[in-house]
């Protein structure tokens, strides 16, 4: 039998049957959707992760309080930042020890906090940072307008807050900012400066984030004198698992934890670099693409069975055809073939309209996502993804497809033809 | 052309051997139009599944020009079957959602001649049968008279050496049956070997040559004395 003859058959057939071939199809459309969907959003998710941390440099240090098995698990680190925070082993006094370190650049420790900011009748939601003038270099703030904090001020606790881009533009729109009084917490501060527009880095809004000098933050903000967290800069890039290493002596001395087989479990601080950090997450989004795909393909195997229970139920309907078709001189393969191409084609047609609602799908989920995290959520279908799902496909038309193909081949034309 | 020697065939239902043939033996040379006769149950359709390649005998010889059956393998059958076995059956057996034409070349599907070709040959066959003009309809659009005919037009596209028939006027009112048996006795003419299974004695005096057949034993096998010719209208 030709092929085109063959395709034709099998087109013919399923369009005898449509709402069958298409309730059959669904199975196969849902499955490689989302499976479609799933590995694009996983890139996504790991652009988006890359992206941020390359915005930071990986040539940063994080240093926070608490052991990493009490309390915060791995991974934690990030999205707890702003939340409610009770473990008060780093000072600044660490952060001014860590300076010292001959590859350390820069050193910034930080508070945080979530409130209010009032200006007149205005006032917003806003995320306050108490920190060094350091930071803002770290975090590649720059002033538009004012200055940004200096070394003085964190010195003389003075009441000064340096706005991000959004939150000025918010509160004094095209009036100039600076000089004038805000309230935080009911404690007035003069604005010393604004910065640049500056978008999300590490998952926080830079733009929403309003500075104030350490010492004032911790005294009249947060009432303590812990931190949050330190970020170090460091000078040589290559040596920065040397000065990690150092950053962890240097912090177990001043605390007095004596921990010379150097278990990290038996400090009251973690350290890690950046490049860990973007490692660590790369690996959490690649487990959360691959458990996410596994549901999808488990769909693509039920899939697979709707396709298998159709063909059988077409094998049998069309038991007086096959007979027919062995009559006449019909071989084995030929038959094989004419159900195994029916299935494909089934599948296949399935996979495609597929492929089409996934890259649909996740085109809309980036957009829902990209709003819902305040960031450009870059859009990726790769050319692999699309290769996969459409071998899947036809996988699946031929794993599926060969026990009612063969069950169709072997009919033996005499019973066929008498079948009713 | 076909040589038949000690054919028997045993069907086997568990415990239960039920004998269908029990050993029969004849020849049938070129261009002959034979009847196989007897009630149901006598074996003939089972005859006729084997001698049309259909089935196996279960022992005894079975030649078909030349070619032991015997040895044959089920794809070897299938492809013996494309070549020089043409099937008329008595409920037509047409595919439902397939157009006159397309139903005719289907045995061409499995020769694997160009479609040029294939085309030609459905054509001829079509009018050979008269239904030239009935090329797009589908079966559901066409008289039973229509239907066996294109069924018999599918039957000699592929310029078969024996035409089976098998009941081929039972489900069509007599005047439509005379049209058919009356082409069957055109193509006999034009030298197609003809082997017909019939219960009506009316119809099997059509062929040159009736073979009855009891409880899968042969009980008479004998020229036609008064062969009748269906284009001399209704005798009955």
């Amino acid at each position: 039998m030709k092929f085109i003859d063959s395709l034709q058959t099998a087109l013919k057939s399923l369009k005898a049957n449509k709402t069958r071939s298409i309730l059959t199809m669904l199975g196969i459309i849902i499955g490689i959707g989302a499976v479609v969907s799933v590995l694009s959003l996983g890139s996504g998710a790991k652009k988006l992760i890359v992206g941020q941390i390359v915005s930071m440099g990986s040539n940063t240090i994080f240093i926070e309080p608490g052991a990493w098995n009490e309390k915060m698990e791995k991974g934690s680190m990030l999205e707890s930042a702003t939340e409610e925070f009770d473990i008060k082993t780093l000072k600044y006094e660490d952060a001014l020890e860590i300076k010292k370190d001959p590859n350390i650049d820069m050193v910034a420790p930080f508070v945080i906090g979530v409130d209010r900011i009032v200006y007149k009748n205005n006032n917003r939601k806003i995320t306050f940072m108490g920190t060094t003038p350091d930071a803002l270099e770290i975090n590649n703030t720059f002033p538009v307008l004012g200055n940004p904090i200096t070394e003085a001020d964190v010195k003389s606790m003075a009441r000064k807050v340096f706005l991000g881009h959004k939150i000025n533009q918010e509160l004094f729109g095209d009036e100039n900012p600076i000089g004038k009084i805000v309230r935080i917490k009911k404690q007035n501060f003069i604005v010393m400066g604004v910065g640049e527009e500056q978008g999300t880095q590490m998952f926080m809004d830079l733009d929403n984030v309003v500075y104030v000098p350490l010492t004032t933050a911790q005294k009249l903000l947060t009432g303590s004198d812990h931190l949050r967290w330190i970020v170090a800069r460091v000078k040589n890039e290559d040596k920065i698992d040397e000065t990690v290493e150092n950053i962890r002596l240097t912090i177990r001395e001043r605390h007095n934890i004596y921990n010379p087989e150097g278990d990290t479990a038996k400090d009251d601080f973690k350290i890690m670099s950046q490049k860990e950090t973007a490692k660590m997450l790369n690996a959490i989004t690649g487990i959360f693409t691959i458990f996410l795909s596994s549901i999808a393909a488990i769909s693509l195997i039920v899939g697979g069975i709707g396709v298998m229970n159709i063909m059988l139920v077409s094998v049998t309907e069309r038991t007086k055809e096959i007979g027919l078709r062995k009559a006449v001189g019909a071989q084995r393969k030929d038959i094989l073939e004419q159900f195994l191409i029916e299935a494909v084609v089934l599948t296949f047609l399935g996979g495609t309209i597929g492929i089409i609602f996934g890259i649909i799908l996740s085109y809309l989920s980036g957009i829902v996502l990209g709003n819902l995290l305040e960031t450009n959520w870059e859009f990726i279908i790769s050319i692999k993804s699309i290769i996969l799902a459409f071998a899947v496909t036809t996988i699946i038309g031929l794993g599926f497809g060969v026990f009612p193909a063969r069950k169709a081949a072997n009919l033996s034309p005499i019973e066929a033809l008498r079948y009713e | 052309m076909i040589e038949i020697k000690n054919l028997t065939k045993e069907y086997r239902h568990g415990s239960l051997l039920t004998k269908v043939l029990t050993g029969v033996s004849f020849n049938i040379k070129e261009g002959e139009f034979v009847a196989i006769m007897g009630a149901s149950g006598s074996g003939k359709s089972t005859l006729m599944h084997i001698m049309g390649l259909l089935d196996k005998p279960s022992s005894g010889i079975y030649k078909f020009r030349e070619k032991n059956i015997i040895d044959m393998s089920d794809d070897e059958l299938a492809r013996f079957r494309n070549k020089q076995v043409g099937f008329i059956f008595q409920s037509f057996n047409l595919l439902a959602r397939t157009n006159v034409l397309e139903n005719v070349k289907l045995p061409l599907v499995y020769s694997g001649f160009p479609d040029k070709k294939e085309e030609e040959m459905a054509l001829k066959a079509l009018n050979s049968v008269g239904l030239s003009e009935r090329l797009e309809h589908f079966p559901n659009q066409l008289s039973g008279g229509e239907q066996q005919r294109t069924a018999i037009a599918r039957a000699i596209v592929n310029h078969p050496s024996v035409l089976f028939a098998d009941e081929p006027t039972g489900n069509l009112d007599s005047k439509s049956g005379q049209q058919i048996m009356e082409i069957l006795q055109k193509l006999n003419n034009q030298g197609h070997t003809v082997i017909l299974v019939t219960h009506e004695k009316y119809t099997s005096e059509m062929a040159k040559r009736v073979i009855q057949l009891k409880d899968g034993k042969i009980i008479s096998d004998e020229l036609v004395a008064c062969r009748k010719f269906a284009k001399d209208g209704l005798l009955k």
